[in-house]
């Protein structure tokens, strides 16, 4: 019998408005413990505001193998938006 | 800073409550850092690992009241006193067992001090008041985590309620020495300081009975017109300095380091 509990990928926010960000896993037994513990590992030293957590098996993921899923065939670089400000840098301005 | 004790509070039975609060944070405390690098799994071995810094962080919020009261600095009642001078009930003073009944003993510490935090944001001493007031959102986290675990295990599988049930029957006992009476605690009633260990007891069973029973684990009580009767011995003493060999072997362990050099400042 398999004795280990599952996983649950943890997102973190740090403050209102910001994107949630995966920060890692945790084994629980269910999303609710997994609350609980994600916040021992993950919200302890780092400001949080709101923690998500995700069934590991829940996540539905591309195939490195499959690296032809992301190719590109033609020159699409026109499609880069290299014309804006880069809000990276905005957020690091706020700093 | 001294703080004043109003006339109608002995000052010494004062002292002593706040003294026996402290003790059973910090014996509990160093009990719960025992499973730093052993925890059953990751994630646990991390939150007891973390209620352990809070607990002991709770005992020197309450050590530094009774300096504040005439007592000696935190450091000097953590780390100088013998063994026989601590009050701590002897249950926070038990080896960690195994995880169930760790996590029995967390559970039914964390549902009293719940109770017991609760009568105290209503105390008549302002400063228990406030600290009541600052302690209980944390230990309310505290009493969520192991009440979760308890209702988890107590009928996850077989094993899992054989072994919970087992560490409740040895702890349950153990565990109504957080209830033993205080020296002079009659004059803090009258005072309005806290509603006195009978009280709290009472109130501790009609929150910890209906959740055991929920879990499928049973208690020797029996009910009586909203009285619990407990037909069971309490192991008392820890409150008058009747301490266990176990209480001796922890106070030696936690000094190693501090009796190297007890003059260090760190």
């Amino acid at each position: 019998m398999d004795t280990q509990w599952e996983t649950y990928e943890v997102f973190h926010q740090t403050k209102r408005g910001d994107a949630h960000v995966h920060v890692g896993s945790v084994h629980a037994p269910d999303p609710q413990m997994a609350l609980q513990l994600a916040k021992d590992q993950f919200a302890r030293r780092l400001k949080c505001v709101s923690l998500w957590v995700v069934r590991t098996k829940d996540v539905t993921a591309t195939d490195y193998q499959d690296d032809g899923f992301f190719a590109q065939s033609t020159d699409k670089s026109y499609r880069d938006p290299k014309a804006f400000e880069s809000p990276e840098k905005a957020v690091d301005d706020e700093h | 800073m001294s703080i004043e004790v109003p006339s109608n509070i002995s000052s010494k039975a004062l002292s002593r409550f706040v003294l026996s609060l402290a003790d059973d944070e910090f014996i509990l405390g160093h009990r719960d850092s025992e499973w730093t690098g052993y925890g059953p799994i990751l994630e646990e071995d991390i939150a007891f690992s973390n209620i352990a810094q809070d607990e002991i962080g709770h005992s020197l919020v309450w050590l530094t009241l009774c300096e504040q009261l005439g007592g000696r600095s935190p450091d000097a009642m953590a780390f100088e006193r013998s063994w026989k001078e601590f009050t701590c009930c002897r249950f926070v003073s038990y080896p960690k067992g195994d995880f169930a009944y760790t996590v029995v003993r967390q559970y039914l510490f964390d549902a009293a001090e719940q109770v017991r935090l609760q009568s105290l944001a209503q105390s008549s001493f302002k400063p228990l008041k406030e600290i009541a007031e600052k302690l209980i959102r944390e230990e309310s986290y505290h009493l969520l985590h192991s009440q979760s675990l308890v209702e988890r295990l107590g009928d996850a599988t077989e094993e899992s309620h054989r072994r919970m049930q087992a560490a409740l029957d040895e702890a349950f006992s153990q565990s109504l020495g957080m209830f033993e009476t205080l020296q002079d605690e009659e004059g803090l009633i009258q005072a309005g300081v806290f509603p006195g260990n009978d009280v709290l007891r009472n109130q501790w069973l009609h929150s910890i009975v209906p959740m055991l029973k929920a879990a499928t684990l049973t208690l020797p009580v029996k009910s009586e017109h909203d009285i619990y009767r407990i037909l069971c011995s309490s192991d008392d003493g820890g409150r008058r300095g009747a301490q266990t060999e176990h209480l001796q072997q922890l106070v030696s362990d936690l000094r190693q380091v501090y009796d190297l050099a007890p003059q260090s400042k760190w």
